[in-house]
């Protein structure tokens, strides 16, 4: 490391792409730091890794590895063009290799997409997903159309099983599948009644965390679930020791238990969450979790330093990464009159106007302008500043890139750790490149 | 088909038709009221809730003053829980004719309004987020009243009663018997089911739309709406109103409402035709902000939640009239004396505020035709909550102060039954607004809220800052649970909420109101994936589609 | 009434983060949470002060919310105005006993041989309990002999020989419980050539704001603002604190939840573990022997609110022979005196556990963490010594 830096690579944000990205650094021998000024958007995700749900024209990708040099051509200023179809699928090999190491592993459906089932009873595509949602059991378990029972706990407000199998009804997948819905106590639960909170997923996953008698709930479950094979549940089987749960439910109701995510926070998005953090901070990463970068100083098309708001520090590196996410995380900022990137005002791409950031349906299949808007990046995924120039040393990543819908093209997750992934390959060729051999000369 | 038979049949849910529908009840006439929507889902429910004083009207318009301070006065003892009592200031600033002040005083002093010249030191200390350049001020008794609210307890208060109402049922035709009407054809927007009710008079309340009404009678009543638009606030940045000492303009006018605040509004003549489907425009916006910052600066820092708009009718009371014979008051047109047609009355022009006296007047004149002789009392008996006496409600750790004052600020005396009565689930179900799954049920059994955007209504349930995301899927399971819905219906439900809280929300989206967009769209698609149920039929909740094979 | 320059609660997205985290909402249902009690209550409470809670008193001013939200809404801040200014003051004997530290420091460190055995008997805790609900169990610290300041005029003639200084915020802990972390700050600084001088100073006012009592908070505010302006003013000395909640009282309380002016100090006021690592950087570094200790870090909450929690690890990493095991630190419960009091005691110790449990998981040689009361806390509650990160570099410079 350079004596006048702090750390080899200082990244602006710590959701999926920042910790994606921090991890390919510390992994690649780069001293890194991760600047956050809250908690990210993990913990409002599904927890599964969509990589690519549709296609260019809207139709389900079957395989994402065989659509994405399709995808690409298509859309030469998608962040995965940046990326390229190679790095992509080498980013979400490291990125499986992480969660292993973390003991927190995730499951493919080999090259293709599987679906998770959302609470409203509808199925998302996706490529990546914890053991509660997707194994090639449960896949096994699904082909069989198994009779699926639906189950909430007494006293939680924010999951009703009845919304969830109406829909699922309707799919003519699950035509042959016999669903039905129920209630189960769980042992030493605090009444509802008498309290002044409410019970939220994360109140039940502790419970479940904290709790001696897993025998109990599973005999619960097993009552609830009738002659269910497979047991859908809303997302809440604790949050440390999660894979005992789950195991240990599985084993002692003789059933496919499945999780359901719910409304916020998303356990499985904090599950996620914890898993990488815990592996940023394994390999030496210095997280700084309660500060904000509200700016940069650029001299000669060089970021020199950020400055943060909290403790005041100009923090000095050799590169930057901005995966300072969208407008829910500041990584963009709205104002009545402007858009702005507010820590290098780098050159955004937004709607002409404000009328056309969005459609007029909420729910409608075009979605919204303001998903797509973002920061303009080159092919090695820098920004320029707001004049026009190029900024070197720092790259973008995640959710604050322009030329993306997360939303209909499925890829919200793939592109954060794609483009994460990415800006540490460019950073590490940047800082250590490789020697020139002889013969590569002066042209 | 069902046939409903009755004395009275009243067509329209607003302020107005519920009055009337209170009104007959409270004389010991049975009477029917038919609803398109929802009550106060028209004019009623879409104006800034401000209970006029009259001052506004005491420079111009002396009758509708004089007829402001009465109402003012009644509704204040009858509606207490529909109506806070904030007071209302009147300031001038730089720049504004300070002549105008003058002869506002000198106009409440005319009508009877009690106006106080205040001076700028004392207006500043009641309200201190007014803008320090203010040269003059008046202090009056302007006060709020939250439509929602005032239309359903009148409609408690008829049903209890013996009156039968009926929302989401859309009138088709009437059913004339020589020279008189006789009863109406309707058809149930929900269930797609006709039906007919029968009665001995038909009162059109139906405000903007009962020129369409009239037509379906044979009648021409021409209506020249007129367009308001408003903005609505995250905070109470005021607490009392704050009206412009100036002829009326934009964004003139500040009211806190329960938890917000509310400036407007815009006004702009409208081709009738386009009242079915109307947009609050980004000028309008921007005169209502610009407007309303230079009487509260912090206004341009608060987070705008939504932006809604109103139609008030002017009516032409002449026949075939082209704009000559408008009226601003309020107008009672008996067909029969007009237009030969018998037993059908509208009642029509007026404001918020006059709502009582409308209902009044045309309960008179039907009763007329009815050979009634009771006379009104609405005037003397408080509405359902609004009586005198407040109920003791102990603190529970699970009912903190801010729920059970919240439930009784809306429910008056009857936040006891809700709060304190039988039922097991005590959770929050809008946390922004504090409103309890009892205060659903509640609503749900009681106040014929007949789906998630009505509890909106009741309940102020997606009222705040979010403007309605986990709350309307807990609601979903409540109508569930407590009404019996299936999953298929309530989904229906959820995506109705989401798209109608869109409405209001796009013309606004900046600022932290964007943020909360974005999460909004990331719950919905994430967690819900309810993109997938609207593929066929966006916006409508219809035909839920799922086209993926599962793998 | 609408305080303008904090509106925070109107950036809030609802995405109930915040209680997610909240240590005590963990810890008992009674209380509802951060988002419902700081930005939710807070429009409500706007409308009508009828609408405070009182659930708002459990509260433990850890600020573990604030750390969390992605929104940047300062929620403590409406949750502690609401107290001060809402709910009915509670002018319990207790609250004034644990809340003027200085005032009951003063007095008791006169007689500490008095009151520290005295504090250990169960008839003076059975009084303590029945009469100030301070709870029997919990284990109150030990008054040191005398005051720092008293012991500091000795040195004072030695620290004004050195050429650069800086002016020391010590807070009451040093002053009345705990000398020798003072003297370690004084032995640190001076090896790197670095003299001290300890303006006069109040109590930060940290435990008053837990109270409610933003009338005497306000005072000591004020007074320290001054004190420790006069003492910068003719220099470019920095201000340096060695504890975490001093430091993050007088940094952000003041300036958001008083709305004092601090501009004449804010750009000197520093962490002393940041002051010192950015001299570290800088090269000015102690000169240090190897220590041979495992320790387990535990950062403060205060510490984690203000982000400045890499500075200190950076400070320790630095010393020779230390194997640093940093924990997976949550609320250690105790939070300056909310763990004292009868009422939230259980709920202090619940919190706890589970840093407890991990710290017993690490078994290290000592404990370290910035704070005091969490130090008091742990080291009621584990079996390990606990030791302030300076008192360890200092320990270090004395082997070398």
């Amino acid at each position: 490391m350079n004596e006048s830096h702090d750390y080899d690579c200082l990244i602006i944000g710590g959701g999926l792409a920042g910790l994606t990205c921090g991890l390919a650094c510390l992994e690649a021998g780069l001293s890194c730091a991760v600047v956050s000024s809250g908690m990210s958007a993990l913990h409002f995700s599904s927890g599964s890794i969509d990589l690519l749900g549709y296609n260019a024209d809207r139709t389900l990708a079957t395989s994402p590895v065989d659509a994405l040099p399709g995808f690409i051509e298509k859309n030469p200023d998608h962040p995965y063009a940046r990326c390229g179809a190679e790095t992509i699928m080498e980013a979400m090999a490291f990125f499986g290799r992480e969660l292993e190491a973390q003991s927190a592993p995730m499951y493919a459906n080999g090259r293709e997409n599987h679906f998770h089932i959302t609470a409203m009873g509808t199925l998302k595509p996706t490529f990546l997903s914890p053991a509660s949602v997707f194994t090639r059991e449960i896949r096994a378990a699904f082909e069989k159309r198994p009779a699926i029972a639906i189950l909430d706990v007494k006293g939680f407000r924010d999951f009703h099983p009845g919304l969830a199998a109406a829909n699922l009804r309707k799919n003519k997948l699950f035509a042959d599948c016999p669903i039905t819905c129920g209630e189960i106590e769980l042992p030493g639960q605090t009444p509802a009644a008498g309290g002044a909170r409410d019970m939220r997923s994360v109140d039940v996953a502790r419970i479940l965390d904290a709790t001696t008698n897993l025998e109990a709930v599973a005999g619960a479950i097993t009552a609830a679930a009738g002659r269910a094979d497979i047991v859908a549940l809303p997302a809440f089987l604790g949050l440390n020791r999660y894979q005992e749960i789950l195991a240990g439910l599985r084993r002692a109701t003789g059933r496919l238990i499945y999780e359901i995510p719910t409304l916020p926070p998303s356990i499985l998005g904090m599950r996620l969450d914890q898993a990488l953090k815990s592996r940023f901070a394994a390999l030496g990463g210095v997280f700084i979790a309660r500060d904000t970068v509200d700016a940069g100083r650029i001299e000669d098309n060089q970021v020199i330093s950020v400055h943060t708001t909290g403790q005041k520090d100009d923090i000095r590196a050799a590169c930057y990464v901005l995966a300072s996410g969208s407008f829910f995380s500041k990584g963009l900022v709205s104002r009545y009159d402007r858009m702005f990137e507010p820590v290098f005002d780098c050159r955004l791409d937004t709607p002409p106007d404000g009328r056309s950031l969005s459609g007029a349906a909420f729910l409608s299949p075009e979605s919204h302008a303001f998903i797509r808007a973002g920061v303009i990046t080159d092919g090695q995924l820098n920004p320029q500043t707001a004049d026009g120039r190029t900024i070197a040393n720092l790259f973008c990543a995640g959710a604050v890139l322009a030329g993306y819908n997360p939303v209909i093209e499925g890829c919200g997750g793939g592109v954060a750790i794609a483009t994460g992934y990415a800006a540490a390959k460019a950073i590490r060729a940047r800082l250590h490149p490789p020697q020139p051999t002889a013969t590569a000369g002066p042209q | 088909m069902e046939r409903i038979e009755t004395d009275a049949i009243i067509i329209g849910g607003g302020a107005t038709g519920c009055g009337i529908a209170r009104d007959f009840a409270l004389r010991g006439v049975d009477c029917v009221l038919i609803e398109k929507h929802d009550f106060a889902a028209g004019t009623t429910g879409r104006n800034h809730g401000l209970l006029h004083s009259g001052a506004r009207y005491a420079v111009k318009d002396e009758s509708s003053a004089r007829e402001c301070i009465a109402e003012n006065i009644i509704l204040k003892k009858i509606a207490r829980h529909c109506i806070e009592d904030t007071g209302g200031l009147f300031v001038t600033l730089p720049g504004d004719d300070p002549a105008y002040h003058d002869l506002l005083l000198a106009g409440c002093r005319k009508t009877g309004i009690a106006a106080r010249d205040i001076g700028r030191k004392e207006a500043l200390a009641r309200e201190p987020n007014l803008n320090p350049e203010i040269t003059a001020a008046i202090a009056v008794p302007d006060a709020t009243i939250d439509p929602f609210r005032l239309a359903s307890s009148n409609i408690l208060d008829a049903v209890e009663r013996g009156a039968r109402v009926r929302t989401h049922c859309e009138v088709t035709g009437i059913i004339l018997s020589g020279t008189a009407a006789a009863g109406i054809r309707c058809r149930d927007r929900k269930s797609g089911q006709r039906l007919e009710v029968h009665g001995r008079v038909i009162v059109n309340a139906s405000g903007v739309w009962g020129q369409e009404i009239c037509r379906l009678a044979g009648i021409e009543l021409l209506m020249f709406p007129s367009k308001g638009s408003m903005v609505i606030l995250d905070y109470r940045i005021n607490s009392l109103v704050i009206n412009r000492c100036r002829k009326p303009g934009d964004g003139d006018i500040l009211v806190p409402g329960d938890t917000v605040s509310l400036i407007g509004t815009t006004s702009e003549k409208i081709p009738y035709e386009s009242i079915h489907d109307l947009e609050v425009t980004p000028d309008e916006i921007q005169a209502l902000l610009r407007d309303g910052e230079k009487l509260v600066p912090n206004l341009s820092r608060t987070r705008v939640l939504r932006a809604f708009c109103g139609v008030r009718p002017l009516v032409a009371t002449g026949k075939g009239a082209t704009g000559r014979d408008i009226s601003r008051g309020i107008v009672l047109v008996d067909h029969k004396e007009r237009d030969g047609l018998d037993n059908f009355i509208t009642i029509a022009g007026g404001k918020l505020m006059t709502y009582r006296l409308m209902a009044e007047q045309a309960t008179d004149l039907a009763c007329r035709k009815l050979g009634v002789t009771a006379k009104c009392r609405t005037h003397l008996l408080p509405l359902p909550g609004s009586e005198r006496f407040k109920v003791p409600i102990r603190r529970r750790a699970n009912f903190g102060e801010s729920v059970i004052e919240s439930t009784y600020y809306r429910h008056g005396t009857r936040a006891g039954d809700i709060l304190a009565g039988p039922g097991a689930d005590e959770s929050l179900i809008c946390e922004c607004e504090m409103v309890t799954a009892r205060e659903v049920a509640y609503a749900i059994r009681h106040l014929q809220a007949a789906d998630i955007v009505d509890l909106r209504r009741r309940t102020r349930i997606g009222m705040g800052p979010c403007q309605g995301l986990l709350c309307a899927y807990r609601c979903a399971g409540a109508f569930m649970d407590v009404k019996g819905v299936d999953g298929s219906e309530a989904t229906r439900m959820l995506i109705d909420f989401l798209e109608e809280r869109w409405k209001g929300i796009r013309p606004v989206l900046w600022g932290d109101t964007l943020r909360e967009a974005e999460f909004a769209y990331w719950i919905c698609e994430g967690t819900f994936g309810l993109g997938k149920i609207v593929a066929k039929g966006a916006g409508k909740g219809e035909g839920v589609v799922i086209e993926e094979e599962y793998k | 009434m609408i305080d303008l320059e904090n509106t925070s609660f109107d950036c809030c997205i609802k995405c109930t983060i915040c209680t997610a985290y909240c240590p005590v909402a963990r810890a008992t249902d009674l209380y509802p949470g951060p988002k419902y009690s700081g930005p939710d209550a807070e429009r409500l409470r706007i409308k009508s002060p009828l609408l405070a809670d009182h659930s708002l008193s459990f509260c433990n001013n850890c600020k573990r919310c604030e750390t969390v939200c992605p929104s940047g809404v300062r929620i403590t801040d409406f949750i502690y105005k609401a107290k001060g200014s809402r709910l009915k003051k509670s002018h319990r004997l207790r609250d004034f006993v644990l809340t003027r530290t200085d005032i009951s420091g003063r007095l008791s460190a006169g007689f500490s041989w008095l009151v520290n055995p005295l504090m250990k008997l169960s008839v003076t805790r059975f009084f303590l309990s029945a009469f100030l609900a301070i709870s029997r169990d919990a284990v109150m610290p030990a008054f040191d002999r005398g005051t720092f300041v008293s012991g500091f005029r000795n040195q004072a003639k030695a620290q004004e020989g050195f050429p650069r200084k800086v002016a020391y915020f010590h807070g009451c802990y040093v002053n009345y419980y705990d000398h020798a972390l003072g003297n370690d700050v004084i032995l640190v600084l001076n090896a790197m050539g670095i003299g001290v001088t300890a303006p006069r100073q109040k109590c930060c006012g940290v435990p008053l704001i837990a109270a409610g009592n933003f009338k005497a908070v306000r005072k000591n505010a004020a007074f320290n603002i001054a004190s420790l302006g006069a003492a910068v003013a003719d220099s470019d000395m920095k201000i340096v604190f060695s504890s975490s909640s001093c430091a993050l009282t007088v940094t952000q309380d003041y300036p958001h939840l008083l709305a004092m002016d601090t501009s004449a100090i804010d750009d000197r006021l520093e962490l002393l573990t940041r002051f010192l690592h950015r001299e570290f950087a800088a090269g000015n570094k102690p000169a240090m022997g190897s220590l041979n200790l495992t320790a387990a870090y535990h950062s403060p909450c205060h510490l984690d609110r203000t982000g400045g929690v890499r500075h200190t690890i950076a400070v320790l990493q630095s010393i020779p022979g230390l194997r640093l095991i940093l924990l997976h630190s949550e609320c250690c419960g105790i939070a300056g005196t909310y763990g004292f009091k009868k009422e939230f005691h259980a709920i202090a110790q619940d919190i706890g556990h589970r840093l407890f449990d991990q710290i017993e998981q690490a078994n290290p040689d000592i404990v370290i963490t910035d704070c005091e009361t969490c130090k008091w806390q742990i080291e009621a509650n584990t079996r390990f010594p606990v030791r302030h990160p300076v008192s360890v570099l200092a320990e270090a410079v004395k082997k070398f």
